[in-house]
This record gives C-alpha cells, sequence and structure tokens, in this order.
C-alpha cells in the first residue's frame, strides 16, 4: 500500500526524537450493509475508508495520531509532529523490514465485491418472510446484512512488515412477536470471516426461523424465579459467561494496571480440572479469526487455563514487553483510529465428556439459560452479569416453561469453581466486544455446562 | 508540543480546507446525475485523548479526521454512501456508490429531504459560544496533561483506602458539521466538548471495590476536578465489604446516574421510528398517564448548558423543545422528517446520525426529566421519607438486562441498604427487577439533584424514589 523504503523512512522519523518501537497500521475498507424493516429495504450503505494510524513507544506511555489518506506528503508530516511528542535524547533505526508468514490460511470463495445487490435484496425479503410465515404472532423483522473487505499493512521498528486481506460477512435478525398484551423479541446472527460462500451451509432463512422460534416461545414466558439457583448453560453464545466473568481479567492490561482479581494467579489452580480454556484465531473462517493481529503477529493458539490451571494472560506487544513475557496473538484494535489492546478473538471452554441431557437430568429445579443477550463485567472485583434471552426452568430433570426478563449475577473467581459438569457437545457463537470504546468482533463457545450455583435476578419467588 | 492540537488543525486551514465550501465543490459533481433530490453531510473532528496511569503518560493520542455522507433520493427510493477520504475520486466514487444503493432500496413516497413547511419549530437562537468556547484553544496538550494527572494525584489523597486508578482518560473534541442540500439547505456549526473520566478502586479487609465518575464540559478549564475526585471516591468506597442481602421486594432509591441509564432504556420508545415499526411500549397511548406523579419528561435541543445542543438536527431541521410527558401524560412522540410525514405532523428536529457513516434516524438530544423545585427533595431528604430501602448507587449490565421492546429490566446493583432513613451496611452482587412501565408508574418521589449523562443523547434525571422493587439476593 506504501513502499517498503517510505514505511522505513516514517518509521525512522517517528524515533527520531526517541521511542523504543515505531509502527505503521495501514487500513482500506470497503463495506455495505443494506437493512430491511417494515418488509422494507429501508437502507442499502456503501463505505470507503482509508487511512494510517502511527505509534511511537517509549518507557510507559504510547503516543498516536491518524491521517486519513496514504498520501506521502501528510504521513511524514504526522510522523514528525506525533515524534515531536516525544522529548529523549537519541532515536533508533530501522535496518531492515522482513514480511511474515501466518499459519493461518482461509481461502475466499464468494468476495462480497462480486455479489450483485439484487442478491442481497432478495436473501433479506426470503429472511423477512420466512420469519412472518413462522407464526402470525410475529409482527416485525429487522434484518442486517454487512460485508467488508479489508486490506491491513503494518510495518514496525522490530522489522516487521505485513500485509493481509480480512473479508467478514454478517447476517442479523430481530424479531418481535405480540400476542395481546405481551411483547416478546428473539434474534439470531450467522457471521464469519468469509465471503458470500457462508451462506453455502447455512440458509438465511435458517437463522430467521430460529429469531422467530425466540420470539414466539418466549410469550409463553413466566417471571424468572430470584435468588440462587443450578444453573444449566446451554452450548454456543453461552459462551459469554466465560467471556464476561473470567476473559476480560486474563487480557494483560488489566494485570498490568493491578485491576484484575487474576493477577499473580499464573501457574495456580483457579478453576475445576474440568476446565480448559482456549483462544484460538486460527479457527477457519470463525468471526474472531485472522492471519494476524493488528500488531502484524502471526495468529496462534494460546492455552489460557489448562486441567483448572491457569495457564496464560492475553498479551498485546506493550503489555508482553512490560511484563516481560512472549506476545500472545491478542493485540487488536477497532480501526487505524484506535491503539491496540489486548482483546480476546475465539474464546470457549473445551468439550468435557458428560452428556447434555445426563447434565439436564441432574437438576431437581434449576434453570437452563438457552441464549443471551450479552454482559458485563468488572474485571477489579469480578463481579459479573449477563442477561438471558431464552431461558427455562428445569424441574425434577426435566425443561419447563420458558422465563422472562432473567440476568444472572456473580463472581468470576468464585464461578470457575463451581463448574461441575462439562458436556461433550462444543459450540460456538458470533458477537461484537465493547471495551475502552473500541469495538471488536469476536467470538465465544462451550459445550453445555452445569453451574451449582448462580444468583438468578428474575421478578417471580 | 505546546499546542500541537492547534497546529494539527491550522496545517490545514492553511490549504484552504472549509467544511461550507467542500460542500459546494462536492455538490457541482451532481451535475448531470440522475437524482431527484440530494444531501450532503461533511463532518470534521480534531480530537486529543490523554490516558494517565500512576503519574505517567500511558497514552496521547491526536487525531483529525474527516467523513463525508451522501444521501441521494430518486423515484422515492433512497441510497447512502460514505468515505473518509477528500480526494476528488473517491468523492465521485461515493456519489456513484449511493446513486447505485438507491436501486435496490424499498420505492416509499414519503422519502424526502425535510421542506420548511415540515418544522415544528423555527431556528433557534443559540449563542455560537454556547457551543463553541474560544478559551478551549488556549488549551495546549500541556495543560490538558497536567490536568489529567492533577485528578489522579485528588483521587488517590480523597481516602486512605484508594489503592490505585485502574481507568483515568481526558478526551475532547472539536469538531465541525456542514449540511449542504439541493432544496437549498446550507448550514454549519462547530462544537468543543470535553470529557474526563476516573476509575478507583479501593480496598479494605481483602475486599475491592471500584467506582467511577466523570465530568463533561465545553472548555478544559470548567471541568470541576475536585467534584469528579470526591464522588468517584465515593462511589468506590461506599460499596467496600458489600454482602448480599436476601431476595424481597423493597423500595429503591435511584442515585440520578443510574436513573439517566433507565431513562436512557425509556427513551428508546419514545421516537417515532420505534412507535411507528411496532417496537415501542408507548405505541397508540397518546394522551394516557404513564406516571403516577405529576412528572414532565422534556427533549430541548436549545437548552444552553446541554451537550446535545445544536442549531440543526442532521439532516438541517432546527432544534426544538419539546414536552413529551406533561404531569405523567404522554404528549407526543420525537421526529425526523420522515417519520413526521408518515404521522401527518411535522418534524421536532430529532435526526440524528451517529457519525458521517449513517443517514439521519430519530433520536434523543438533551432529554431529561423535569426536577423537583422542592428544596428539601435532596438525597438525605429523600432517603429520610423514604425510612427503609436500598439506595442503589451503581448498576451493571443494562444493555444486555433491558428490553425496550418488551420492557423487561433486569439489571446487577450495588449500594447501600437504608433503615430509618439512614445507610446501614453496603451491598452487592444483588439484581434489581422490573418492567418499563411498572418503572415508569411506581415512582413515587423525585430529587432537585439533576445530572446529565451521555447515552444516546444527553439524558438527565434527578434521584428517584421507586416503589416495589424485585431484589435478588440469597
Amino acid at each position: 500500500m506504501i513502499s517498503r523504503r517510505l514505511a522505513k523512512r516514517i518509521l525512522d522519523v517517528l524515533l527520531k526524537s526517541g521511542g523504543s518501537f515505531s509502527e505503521i497500521y495501514i487500513q482500506k475498507k470497503i463495506s455495505n450493509t443494506v437493512k430491511l424493516e417494515n418488509s422494507r429495504i429501508e437502507s442499502s450503505i456503501s463505505g470507503f475508508e482509508l487511512g494510517c494510524g502511527l505509534r511511537i513507544c517509549f518507557d510507559d506511555g504510547t503516543f498516536y495520531a491518524f491521517v486519513d489518506s496514504l498520501d506521502k506528503e501528510s504521513l511524514l508530516n504526522a510522523a514528525r509532529t506525533l515524534s515531536l511528542a516525544v522529548d529523549k535524547s537519541s532515536g533508533g533505526k530501522v535496518l531492515d523490514l522482513t514480511s511474515q508468514k501466518s499459519p493461518y490460511k482461509v481461502k475466499i470463495k464468494k468476495y462480497p465485491s462480486t455479489v450483485i445487490p439484487e442478491y442481497k435484496r432478495n436473501l433479506l425479503v426470503d429472511v423477512d418472510q420466512a420469519s412472518r410465515n413462522y407464526s402470525s404472532y410475529i409482527i416485525q423483522v429487522t434484518s442486517n446484512l454487512s460485508d467488508s473487505e479489508e486490506e491491513i499493512y503494518i510495518a514496525n521498528s522490530d522489522e516487521v512488515l505485513c500485509f493481509h486481506k480480512i473479508v467478514r460477512t454478517l447476517l442479523t435478525v430481530d424479531v418481535v412477536a405480540r400476542r395481546g398484551k405481551d411483547t416478546r423479541t428473539g434474534y439470531k446472527s450467522l457471521a464469519k470471516t468469509c465471503g458470500y460462500e457462508i451462506f453455502d451451509s447455512i440458509s438465511p432463512n435458517d437463522i430467521a426461523l430460529k429469531a422467530s422460534r425466540i420470539a414466539v416461545n418466549m410469550l409463553d414466558a413466566v417471571n424468572a424465579p430470584v435468588g440462587s439457583l443450578p444453573v444449566v448453560i446451554a452450548p454456543g453464545f453461552g459462551g459469554v459467561i466465560f467471556h464476561e466473568a473470567c476473559g476480560h481479567g486474563l487480557e494483560a492490561d488489566a494485570i498490568l494496571k493491578e485491576a484484575s482479581v487474576f493477577k499473580g494467579m499464573i501457574g495456580k489452580k483457579i478453576a475445576s480440572e474440568i476446565i480448559t480454556v482456549i483462544d484460538d484465531p486460527t479457527l477457519t473462517s470463525h468471526w474472531g479469526s485472522f492471519k494476524f493481529d493488528d500488531e502484524g503477529f502471526a495468529s496462534r493458539q494460546t492455552v489460557l487455563i489448562r486441567d483448572g490451571v491457569l495457564e496464560s494472560y492475553m498479551y498485546d506487544l506493550k503489555s508482553a514487553r512490560k511484563l516481560q513475557e512472549h506476545k500472545t496473538a491478542n493485540g487488536r484494535r477497532q480501526s487505524y483510529r484506535h491503539i491496540p489492546l489486548p482483546r480476546m478473538t475465539n474464546t470457549y471452554i473445551n468439550k468435557g465428556d458428560s452428556d447434555p441431557h445426563t447434565i439436564i437430568k441432574s437438576i431437581k429445579k434449576g434453570l437452563y439459560a438457552k441464549e443471551f443477550a450479552g454482559g458485563q463485567v468488572d474485571p477489579a472485583t469480578g463481579d459479573f452479569v449477563f442477561g438471558i434471552s431464552e431461558g427455562y426452568l428445569i424441574e425434577n430433570g426435566n425443561i419447563c416453561e420458558p422465563v422472562k426478563g432473567a440476568t444472572l449475577i456473580g463472581n468470576g473467581p468464585k464461578v470457575l469453581k463451581k463448574i461441575e459438569a462439562i458436556g461433550d457437545d462444543l459450540d460456538f457463537a458470533p458477537g461484537f466486544c465493547g471495551k475502552n470504546g473500541q469495538t471488536v468482533p469476536n467470538e465465544v463457545g462451550q459445550p453445555t455446562i452445569l453451574v451449582s450455583e448462580l444468583t438468578v435476578g428474575g421478578t417471580g419467588i | 508540543m505546546q499546542n500541537m492540537q492547534y497546529s494539527f488543525l491550522n496545517n490545514n486551514e492553511k490549504s484552504g480546507f472549509q467544511l461550507p465550501e467542500l460542500c459546494k465543490k462536492i455538490a457541482g459533481n451532481f451535475n448531470g446525475r440522475d437524482v431527484d433530490e440530494f444531501e450532503i453531510y461533511v463532518s470534521r473532528s480534531v480530537q486529543n485523548e490523554i490516558e494517565v496511569f500512576n503519574s505517567k503518560i500511558n497514552t496521547l493520542s491526536f487525531s483529525d479526521s474527516t467523513g463525508i455522507g451522501i444521501r441521494v433520493f430518486r423515484g422515492g427510493c433512497v441510497g447512502y454512501a460514505y468515505t473518509s477520504s477528500i480526494r476528488e475520486k473517491e468523492i465521485i466514487d461515493c456519489i456513484e456508490k449511493a446513486i447505485c444503493n438507491s436501486k435496490i432500496t424499498s420505492k416509499d413516497e414519503l422519502n424526502s429531504l425535510p421542506r420548511e413547511s415540515e418544522f415544528r419549530y423555527q431556528t433557534p437562537y443559540i449563542l455560537p459560544e454556547d457551543l463553541f468556547k474560544e478559551n478551549f484553544l488556549e488549551f495546549g496538550i500541556d495543560k490538558k496533561i497536567e490536568l489529567t494527572k492533577e485528578l489522579e494525584v485528588l483521587v488517590k489523597k480523597k481516602d486512605r483506602r484508594v489503592t490505585g486508578v485502574d481507568n483515568l482518560i481526558y478526551n475532547d473534541d472539536l469538531s465541525e458539521v456542514a449540511i449542504f442540500n439541493s432544496l437549498g439547505f446550507e448550514g454549519s456549526y462547530k462544537t468543543a466538548a470535553c470529557v474526563v473520566y476516573v476509575s478507583v478502586i479501593s480496598k479494605e479487609n481483602k475486599d475491592v471495590s471500584t467506582g467511577d465518575f466523570f465530568g463533561y464540559a465545553r472548555s478544559p478549564g470548567d471541568l470541576d476536578l475536585e467534584e469528579i475526585a470526591e464522588n468517584a471516591v465515593n462511589r468506590s468506597v461506599l460499596i467496600l465489604d458489600g454482602q448480599k442481602i436476601k431476595s424481597r421486594r423493597a423500595k429503591v432509591i435511584l442515585d440520578p446516574l443510574v436513573a439517566c441509564q433507565f431513562l436512557g432504556v425509556i427513551a428508546i420508545g419514545l421516537t417515532a421510528d420505534r412507535v411507528q415499526k411496532g417496537k415501542s411500549l408507548f405505541k397508540d397511548r397518546i394522551g394516557e398517564r404513564f406516571f403516577s406523579i405529576d412528572l414532565d419528561i422534556v427533549d430541548d435541543g436549545t437548552m444552553p448548558s446541554g451537550m446535545a445542543t445544536r442549531p440543526f438536527d442532521s439532516e438541517g431541521v432546527p432544534k426544538g423543545r419539546t414536552l413529551i410527558f406533561e404531569k405523567g401524560i404522554l404528549k407526543t412522540f420525537l421526529y425526523n422528517s420522515y417519520t413526521a410525514r408518515k404521522d401527518n405532523t411535522k418534524s421536532t428536529g430529532n435526526a440524528v446520525r451517529s457519525s458521517y457513516k449513517s443517514p439521519p434516524t430519530v433520536g434523543l438530544s438533551n432529554l431529561y426529566i423535569v426536577p423537583s423545585v422542592d428544596e428539601r427533595a435532596t438525597l438525605q431528604g429523600l432517603l429520610e421519607v423514604s425510612q427503609d430501602g436500598f439506595y442503589v448507587v451503581d448498576i451493571m449490565g443494562l444493555h444486555s438486562g433491558t428490553n425496550p421492546v418488551s420492557g423487561e429490566i433486569s439489571v446487577g446493583a450495588k449500594g447501600m441498604w437504608v433503615e430509618g432513613g439512614k445507610f446501614r451496611f453496603p451491598v452487592r452482587e444483588v439484581t434489581i427487577a422490573t418492567d418499563i412501565l411498572s418503572l415508569c408508574k411506581n415512582i413515587e418521589r423525585i430529587g432537585n439533584d439533576l445530572k446529565f449523562i451521555i447515552s444516546g443523547g444527553y439524558i438527565g434525571s434527578p434521584s428517584l424514589v421507586v416503589n416495589d422493587i424485585m431484589i435478588s439476593g440469597i
């Protein structure tokens, strides 16, 4: 995207007045979103973004600036201005740049740019009809079809040079069902780092039907119970419990700031021995996968917890340097306008050996949490919540009536010790994670798990 | 580096970079294009962000970015495209993409630019200096860094139980917006704002607690650091050694910042777009009483102190003041021009965009619950009349625990248990649950302590006393 010579020159200019690291991050992103609501194609939006982020690291600090162009003079100007912010005596020099290799290979079959707009329109019209045909209670369907093609170029003073492309396709379906005075919603999404071949194996209408099924089922919901109960969490999006309860506390910036309950726990047993947790951006076409992280580091798997013992945190370059650890592939950013941070990729609890049915059968009175609306955590205390969007009561080993309005609340380190059974039915679900004002795509995953006790925040007694 | 932000700005101004002129230049590219109407939205934003940790700069970032959003109307169909590049090639490409997008959207006779006869309010008189204070530019980057560091010092010496500051961020934004449309509307304005946020960790007897606070102002000098430090520390140490309580129904006293978050969820259902699509609990219910007490809720896009105040909305319609609830009764919804046409009414000037990347939708301006004028309605006064209950100082999981369509509310909460009008002991790891309509109905008292947060719009509420909330704990 820029010549190797210019890249070296910019990296040198950045270090002119000092600093131990300089970096160029260039991103070009072409995106499209078509939205259906009220059975109409309400909008179709196309975007073009091109820009470059420049970074200098020194001692404890990071300086960052970006420009919305790749014009040589603008880049050099911004580099000079930024370097002036560092007032150290001596600067470094970049000798060479070496192209990086990644073990992650993916072949895109249908690039979004080759898909005609009419195909997208028809796909959404079908989604709308499939949902509305599912039940006459469905009064509204909102569906978004988004795609993006990105090119990313990274060069840094550690002599790293990398260039890669990333293609993403996302379909979301929101359904509203109404019966009498009761209104309920259902949501389902399909998202992968690939092109329109995403729909070769899964039909958009399946997503529509799943969202519709949730909304209609929930029309029969009773008030969720209150107090402590055993909770069986279904595979897939249930993984958001680990994401919130522990995942954020294992991101190394929280460790650096002494704002994590997991600080100083490496090598210690923090969970029951049936638990192994992995962060893996190399899973083919998953929503949180990539060839290189946003600091040019080749993607690789990191085992976070092995058999209940904490094995690793997730690092970006800065936190790995400061804590004198090896970097993991977790340096991510929303765009060239943002500073990289340690972030999860595809993070999941690995499968165990219990039969999911047996797990449910073992519960006399409890809650079955099937789909979730997301959650939030305070990494410093480990306190977390997550909202159930589809849940059921379990009575005498059977899944019974649906419940509405239930949030689960707990404390990460305590909950890890209360996971008593892990199923063999691992599944994944895509989502977006927000932290420090930056949103990145990531995926959660888990098999069926049993938490012996969690506080359920309903309104029913 | 004294005036880095200033120099970034000047660099471009020297090269004759003015938004209204840029709009006109772009409009020139529409000559001979097959469109009925078009609109050009250009925004430019110069930002500084400073993050301090342990009295050192952790990150310092500078940015100056411009974006262009183009909306076209063709035969009742609408198309949109945006670009972050001001190069002619990309702008032409953007126009062509917008036109191309209009070929697959659904035809709707109501799709068009706003007409002058469609505004509910006249152009308000908003002083440019209410939105942009000249002294904003007097603050160089060094002064801003000093200010951020000072806040950390203030926080750390407030209370011996404070052990760290895990997040301390200063951010400011000098932005300019220009809109130009083919019906002859041309307008631009400049705003400046800064925000500082701090999150405090405190420890006692092995228990850890966090609390945060923030401040917004039009100029860094107007930030009240002392007040921000005081609040953040209090919110952190107050909950130390908090415990779960037995599940029960009880009265809750919501801190203004918590009340603002709930009001934000209620307000989602007050935009006409949601109502018309059946995604609001308030649909078909104009004239009904939702609050037991005589409470007023106003959306005022013109109040001088409001961070969402603008001369016109994101499609060029003048901002106004809309009384949504009067004495507890629902009077109207918030409209942009499209939704107003649909309901055969006039726009309230509530078209919003999250950035140049989105076409205008309907949103909030400065939306608030009009506070009590009773001087006894302080937090202390409310606790005394309430006698027993749960004072909620912070909530967690608002986004995942509330559903503005179905009305469900269930969120994590922490605060103090109140008995006989006095704080008894701290409470944490419990949830509070109700639903939107019950929440409205069960508000029995409001405070005189109006505070605002930025969440969707600029949302304000005083403390609220709410009856009959389910608390779930042990």
